[in-house]
């Protein structure tokens, strides 16, 4: 397996080299070099404000880095406008706050970008809504708003608005942290589908029991650098780093 | 078992109905009952007072002396259309009003401009079987009033039964309606009974609707415009978009108006004929477009930065962003600052009265200025003035409130 070193090959997907960003003066990523196989599920964990976030920000370029490169299923992440909106097409992204347009309904929301970023015809979009719905077991809460959804079922309608560009990559910022604990369930549920679908899954999250059962890797991040980078059974059971037993203790 | 047992409880006496609602608002504290019955006993009073006044005191003929001036000005009199009975002109402008209402309520199928449609059909015909004749009001005036009611019925039947029941339709009409409604007004010259009527002579309550309808169409769109100039991270956009604002906003409208008169005129071509009208329009449009920014940036400002990141992440482009997924929710949030705005625009076009033009206040001003035997009539005159204008504002009011009940489906 390997662990974040540097020998691009065709199944990489995903490959870092020497990342850093900056805000303002403070240093959130230094130096951050990884390579992420195609297929492969890896769960980022680390303390707050550790980085983990804004790396995987850094991969739709939602955040831009100063140092560095970052290749994306191919494509060199830079300013030029094509490669930027190239890689958004291709790179799917859940978040914490689900983000979804509450004007729109959930059929809206799925619809709006394979319509206007992929010009497909509504019938067409709506064929695949309806298909990624019934994926994620939400399909009779098509025509409600997002207000009017649980929590868990607003994450599971943002997955599917993800999945209905059908991205290569999906990136997950901490898709469990604002739901109650049944919700948490259901939504990883759908994740789990979604990884033994060979999706390639960079989640970041705190779902030990997840990460233990699901991930190929788990990545840890503290103080804007990698600290480990190990199998789940080596990471929990054998963590090569101080940092890291202090982290585990801390919240198991 | 236990839930089966226990009794349905009765909510407390005084928690339902009129007693218990004066009860829990009124009369909840000894000194809260004294305020409800101080306050009351002063708003019956003002209430019987100006009822009685209103309706044994009060000569409300004045309002029929003044008649027709009060919505066209001096637009048929004989200075302005010499000769000729020029009052079926805006008549005819009232007669597209109506209709598009009628279609209005066709493409809706009822709701709030069923209603509308309804209340403005009973009014005007109304007042085409009002018993007073005012200057010029002969049987023809009457007629086109009349003809309003069949007009509202033929609005509803285009947009019900054929393919322009729809937005996009009734929007190309009402622009054609305005701009038919400025060439009707102006006149051609040469082509008899339209011959041209200057614009000092536009006045009464056409000339705030004209200068409302104008202002409210076209400062939302331009204060969107700037409102997102301002956010542009392009510096000389975003300078000149601050300046603008900031210019528009910090001069009082009434002095803005007076520079109109020469600045407006320098922005022309020299063979552009001088318009009182076309300046003043101007003027309170970019007026409340620089306010109307404002209201948007707010919004703006107080949508969630995780909208336009999702969106961005899904691949939609900035513009595609802003447009369909920033502008729709900041607009639903700001439409009361909208509205207010709009309500603030429509009061402020009796400020042309400044720049020489007659609308529907300075109508009155200058009615009773030039007959001093209807000094004591100044009352009534005012009173039915700002009837005027409160009606179209609560019109305004009342449609933003449904529409915002509308909109509201499904939101938090």
């Amino acid at each position: 397996m390997t662990n974040g070193e540097n020998a691009a090959g065709p199944e990489d997907i995903i490959v870092c080299r020497d990342v850093h960003k900056w805000y303002g003066s403070f240093h959130a990523l230094k130096g951050v070099s990884t390579t992420v196989k195609r297929g492969q599920v890896v769960v980022i964990i680390g303390p707050s404000g550790s980085g983990k976030s804004t790396f995987i920000r850094t991969l739709n370029r939602l955040e831009h880095h100063q140092r560095g490169d970052i290749v994306v299923d191919g494509i060199e992440l830079t300013d030029d406008v094509r490669n930027i909106d190239a890689i958004r097409r291709d790179v799917g992204m859940v978040f914490q706050s689900f983000n979804l347009f509450p004007h729109l309904t959930v059929m809206g929301n799925i619809t709006l970008a394979p319509m206007k970023v992929k010009k497909l015809p509504a019938r067409e979009a709506e064929e695949i809504a309806v298909q990624l719905l019934e994926r994620v077991g939400i399909q009779d809460q098509a025509d409600k708003y997002p207000a009017q959804l649980s929590g868990g079922q607003q994450q599971r309608a943002a997955i599917a608005r993800a999945l209905a560009m059908q991205p290569n990559i999906m990136l997950f910022d901490e898709p469990t942290s604002a739901l109650d604990p049944e919700m948490i369930k259901e939504v990883l549920e759908v994740m789990r589908e979604l990884a033994a679908s060979f999706m390639t899954i960079l989640a970041v999250s705190h779902e030990l029991g997840f990460a233990r059962e699901v991930a190929d890797r788990i990545v840890m991040f503290d103080e804007g650098e990698i600290v480990e980078d190990l199998p789940p059974n080596d990471f929990f059971d054998n963590p090569r780093h101080e940092r890291v037993k202090r982290f585990l203790s801390q919240i198991l | 078992m236990m839930a089966n047992v226990r009794p349905m409880l009765r909510p407390p006496r005084f928690e339902a109905g009129v007693l218990g609602w004066a009860h829990a608002n009124l009369f909840n504290s000894w000194h809260n009952s004294v305020l409800s019955v101080v306050v009351g006993a002063v708003l019956l009073l003002a209430l019987w007072f100006g009822l009685r006044w209103a309706i044994l005191t009060a000569d409300w003929s004045v309002i029929a002396t003044v008649g027709g001036r009060f919505v066209i000005g001096s637009y048929n009199s004989d200075q302005a259309c010499a000769g000729n009975n020029c009052f079926w002109r805006p008549q005819v402008s009232l007669l597209m009003v109506t209709m598009l209402l009628g279609m209005g309520w066709g493409m809706a199928g009822g709701g709030v401009t069923k209603r509308i449609a309804i209340i403005v059909g009973v009014v005007i015909a109304l007042f085409a079987f009002l018993p007073y004749s005012f200057e010029r009001m002969g049987m023809d005036v009457r007629l086109l009033l009349l003809a309003n009611v069949p007009a509202i019925g033929a609005g509803w039947a285009l947009a019900r039964y054929t393919r322009f029941g729809t937005v996009k339709w009734i929007v190309i009409f009402s622009v054609a309606a305005f701009l038919l409604t400025i060439i009707l007004l102006r006149g051609i010259a040469g082509i008899p009974g339209l011959q041209p009527v200057a614009v000092q002579h536009w006045g009464g309550l056409t000339l705030n609707l004209i200068l409302a309808v104008a202002g409210i169409t076209l400062s939302l769109p331009i204060g969107i415009a700037l409102a997102l100039g301002r956010r542009s991270h392009l510096p000389v956009v975003k300078t000149l978009c601050v300046v603008f604002i900031e210019v528009f906003r910090g001069v009082p409208l009434i002095t803005l108006l007076f520079m109109s008169q020469h600045l407006v005129p320098l922005a022309l071509p020299q063979t552009f004929p001088r318009d009182s009208l076309l300046s003043a329009a101007v003027v309170i449009t970019m007026f409340s477009a620089a306010y109307m920014a404002e209201n948007i940036r707010g919004g703006l400002q107080a949508l969630h930065p995780g909208q336009e990141e999702a969106a961005r992440a899904l691949g939609l482009s900035g513009w595609q962003t802003t447009l369909r997924i920033s502008l729709p929710q900041v607009i639903r949030s700001v439409i009361p600052a909208i509205v207010g705005q709009f309500i603030g625009l429509f009061k402020d076009t009796s400020l042309v009265y400044i720049i020489g033009m007659v609308d529907i206040t300075e109508i009155g001003r200058t009615f009773i200025l030039g007959n001093p035997e209807f000094r004591i009539s100044t009352k009534e005159v005012f009173i039915f003035i700002a009837l005027a204008f409160w009606v179209f504002t609560y019109g305004m009011s009342y449609v933003s409130r449904k529409i915002e009940g509308h909109l509201g489906v499904g939101q938090r």
